[in-house]
């Protein structure tokens, strides 16, 4: 009893720094609706900048000033970046956008392998006081203090100066605010700067609690910020360090529990923090309160998918074809045949986001995770001996149900809260799904091998290969012309019903409930059948192509090619393959510095794209070529809560 | 007969508060009953509690003689009940015609796999969908918005055209929110006009919660004045008009 209640109370100063990171979200939402996903990101690179200072020699005071300064400057620069945009949840993925560029130009800086750099310790961990056995060293105390005194000021920053009168107003209605003559703009811009502030600080104080400095662990470490950030309810700033702090508590006791019952699992942390961030969600919902939901419920800003499926599936088989051409004549030069038949399995992993985004109207990032779940099912399939064929099939249904799983919550949540769902469990499946057993088989990789037809043996390799590219492309035109027709068929009219309305959509005799896990299941599905392909492309399925990252990429092509082209998503998947070329000299690939500049590249990119407009690339090409049918323009803007909206 | 619906002593709580109290009416076949009352007098909640969007605290809901209290908005839709909003909610992104064909499709059937990989029986759903909703739109003489984009209609269209999606469920009871709000004095008679007609040749049981009463009062076979979540009156639309406990409900205490 007394080891658990020593570990809990050693869980305090973490828990300090998830309440810090947290409430760097909680003001940034308070004042704008806007969830910002980067926080984890400003921490990581104000981690290294402190690290670089103090390795320099600089004083610490210096250290941290310079860290937090670089905190708020980003933070200044996402407000400046989200104002043109319109809808909150838009604003949120442009946030994912800036969560890429920062991860991708640190590790474009410093390397992605683990610390380069020593994280910098600013606090000496000198024991403080020991009672027993518990034992409280001075960083640990200056951590929960600093946490405290940061609680402290923010309260007193809102309560006592008209600058958070002002933000409290626009909050809570930015139009009335502006017409009583609050600068909103700039407002937002205190609070967005303040919360830079924050999260950069939390970034600098954890990084010697976490023992390593690399581009992952700080941006995983985001899920327990949410999780706090939700047990605070997004507003309460005592409750936000409350959650933070508990979950610091309750972390060390589940692992210890786990370690003793199922010493297997893995990844027990960001599991419990996921836990706390679905329970958070969905509590909160029942219990009456709307106000995570008031952020987001804006429509996905998405176009209607144009008519002529079978037209826009060949469209996008042949756009592939010619990407593989090369390929399928049998010369391919001194391009790559792995590279090529990449391009077609991403593609297909992208256009199931076109049919989530676009067709169902949800946010998913956590799409490679399926893809990760068909990889691993087809592998488990393969080892009981089933042909290729069928296990590509077990594989998807497995993503299949896993989406619809995941898509459960999604009845009950807003498009935002389940991009905060989806994103936790993206962080948690990094740690936790990948290293799980029954998955993985004990090993971090399954062995996949190709079907016959297809096999890499001896001199057989090009035309294994070749085969198995008139595979994935043959797939891809059935997928393509399934999402288009699915889109113009009874499914599809209800899926498009519901996108306006839900109670509308219920009084035409359909099952809410039904048709939105449909929608995910078919979306897993695709998923799991691109995640499945990929590994017979590379021979054996594991986790580490299935990243948080790539979640978040694949989401952002999808956005930067325009959620609701189903042609688009040849363009989406020649980008991700793209994105895996090693450029450059060898030891700038080893050392992950050209992934890191496609990482950032994308998030530059996807952050562009969002301020600049709101279709895609494709979608303006073909606005372009075709002055008729007029743009119908924006879907209504004033879309009430629709429940409020049904008379409630 | 059973009547088409019917609440059995309706109550819905919010906390200590009686938003409905004690409701019970029942509508017929062929029949047009009222819901009126003053602003917050539970009309909105009562009609809900018959939609299945809110749940009654206590009380019964009967469609054609069977208890649906407990049963989802889109489990009743397939008994037969049918309605339209007081803001209207058609769908956007789709054509008048694709509007009435979401409704259409309850009498279809065809999944997400036979709709992805256009098996047989697609076509053949678009199809019977596509002929119910035509030929309701030929029956409210409609036609011509067909292909017309349907969050661009003007309201005064739009609740034609939300009626005519309600119509495409074969409904057995018509439920109707304030069908008139948002149109002025000409379009409101056209529409009580095309009520009469729609009930004389379908012969469902109508039930409207509506303020106006140059709608109530010529289309209405029988009236429901609601107060306080409670019945305060009902009857023929002349013994309402003449009871003068409603009276006073909607002027005030008027001195004898």
């Amino acid at each position: 009893m007394s080891t658990y209640l020593a570990l809990a109370l050693g869980g305090l100063a973490i828990g300090a720094m998830y309440a810090l990171t947290a409430l760097g979200i909680v003001i940034v939402y308070k004042t704008s609706r806007v969830f910002n996903f980067a926080t984890g990101a400003i921490g990581l690179a104000c981690a290294y900048l402190a690290s670089t200072l103090s390795a320099k020699g600089l004083p610490i005071p210096l250290v941290i000033v310079l860290a937090v300064s670089l905190g708020v400057t980003i933070g200044i620069g996402m407000e400046l970046s989200v104002r043109p945009v319109k809808s909150t949840l838009t604003k949120t993925i442009v946030t994912l956008g800036w969560l890429l560029a920062l991860q991708g130009a640190v590790g474009w800086k410093y390397g992605t392998q683990a610390a380069s750099d020593q994280p910098a310790v600013l606090l000496e961990s000198t024991r403080l006081l020991a009672i027993g056995p518990y034992i409280l060293s001075k960083d640990q105390a200056a951590l929960m203090a600093i946490a405290v005194a940061v609680v402290a000021c923010l309260a007193a920053f809102f309560r006592l100066t008209s600058l958070g009168t002002a933000t409290r107003a626009v909050s809570e209605a930015p139009d009335a605010a502006r017409l009583l003559g609050i600068r909103v703009d700039r407002v937002n811009l205190v609070a967005w700067g303040i919360g830079g502030g924050i999260s950069g600080l939390a970034g600098v104080l954890v990084t010697p609690l976490l023992g390593e400095l690399n581009t992952t662990t700080l941006i995983i470490f985001t899920v327990q910020a949410l999780a706090a950030a939700l047990v605070g309810r997004l507003s309460s700033l005592p409750l936000t360090l409350a959650g933070g702090l508990g979950l610091g508590v309750l972390q060390p006791v589940v692992n210890r529990f786990m370690q003793t019952e199922f010493p297997s699992v893995r990844g027990v942390d960001e599991l419990t923090a996921l836990a706390v961030v679905l329970g958070a969600l969905l509590l909160f919902r029942s219990g009456g309160r709307r106000d995570v939901a008031a952020g987001g419920l804006e429509p996905v800003p998405v176009k209607p998918l144009p008519s002529g499926g079978t037209a826009l599936a060949l469209g996008a088989g042949v756009l592939l074809a010619v990407l593989l051409l090369p390929l399928l004549l049998g010369d391919t030069g001194n391009l790559s045949r792995y590279n090529l038949i990449q391009t077609g399995v991403w593609a297909l992993a992208v256009l199931s986001l076109v049919l989530l985004v676009g067709v169902v109207g949800q946010v998913s990032v956590c799409q490679a995770v399926f893809m990760g779940i068909g990889a691993y099912g087809t592998g488990i399939a393969a080892s009981h001996g089933v042909p290729f064929l069928l296990a590509i099939l077990v594989g998807a249904a497995m993503a299949a149900a896993t989406a619809a799983l995941v898509g459960l919550p999604a009845i009950r949540l807003e498009p935002l809260e389940l991009a905060i769902a989806t994103l936790s469990l993206a962080f948690t499946a990094d740690r936790f799904l990948y290293n799980w057993t029954p998955l993985n088989g004990g090993d971090t990789s399954r062995p996949v091998p190709r079907p016959g037809f297809a096999e890499q043996s001896g001199a057989e390799i090009a035309s294994g290969d070749r085969a198995y590219a008139w595979l994935v492309l043959g797939i891809f035109i059935l997928a393509a012309f399934a999402v288009a027709s699915l889109r113009r068929g009874r499914t599809g009219a209800a899926l498009t019903a519901l996108r306006s309305s839900e109670p509308a959509t219920a009084a035409m005799g359909f099952s809410v409930v039904s048709v939105k896990l449909r929608g995910f299941a078919a979306s897993g599905f695709l998923a799991g059948l691109a995640g499945a392909l990929y590994a017979g492309l590379v021979g054996n399925a594991s986790g580490a192509p299935f990243d948080f990252t790539r979640s978040i990429t694949l989401l952002a092509y999808t956005v930067i090619v325009g959620v609701g082209s189903v042609p688009g998503a040849v363009l989406g998947g020649f980008i991700v393959t793209f994105s895996t070329l090693s450029f450059g000299a060898s030891d700038e690939v080893a050392r992950g510095e050209t992934a890191s500049q496609v990482t950032f590249l994308t998030g530059v990119l996807l952050i562009a794209v969002v301020a600049v407009r709101d279709s895609g690339v494709v979608g303006r090409v073909r606005d372009r070529f075709r002055s008729d049918p007029p743009d119908p323009g924006p879907l209504p803007e004033q879309r009430e809560p629709l429940l409020v909206k049904a008379g409630l | 007969m059973a009547a088409a619906l019917e609440l059995r002593d309706v109550g819905v709580r919010f906390g200590s508060f009686d938003a409905v109290d004690g409701v019970s009416l029942s509508v017929h076949a062929g029949e047009v009953v009222g819901l009126i009352g003053p602003n917050g007098a539970g009309k909105t909640v009562t009609f809900n509690v018959v939609t299945g969007l809110q749940p009654a605290t206590r009380g019964t809901v009967l469609l054609d003689g069977r208890d649906v209290t407990g049963a989802a908005a889109h489990v009743r839709t397939a008994m037969g009940l049918a309605r339209t909003f007081q803001v209207v909610q058609l769908f956007a992104g789709m054509s008048v015609l694709e509007n009435l064909m979401v409704a259409a499709h309850r009498f279809t059937s065809a999944g997400v796999v036979v709709d992805a990989l256009r098996l047989p029986g697609r076509r053949r759903a678009l199809d019977q969908a596509r002929e119910r909703a035509s030929a309701v739109l030929a029956f409210l003489e409609l036609s011509h918005l067909a292909d017309v984009e349907a969050s661009s209609l003007p309201v005064g269209q739009a609740r034609l055209v939300e009626l005519a999606r309600a119509l495409c469920l074969k409904p057995k009871v018509l439920l109707l929110d304030e069908p008139a709000s948002g149109l002025d004095p000409a379009e409101t008679a056209d529409f009580v006009a095309l009520l009469a007609e729609v009930r004389s040749v379908l012969g469902c049981a109508m039930l409207l919660v509506e303020h106006d009463m140059g709608v109530v009062m010529p289309l209405c076979d029988h009236l429901v004045v609601m107060n306080f979540g409670k019945v305060l009156a009902s009857g023929t639309p002349s013994e309402v008009r003449d009871d003068p406990a409603v009276r006073t409900a909607y002027l005030g205490a008027v001195p004898a």
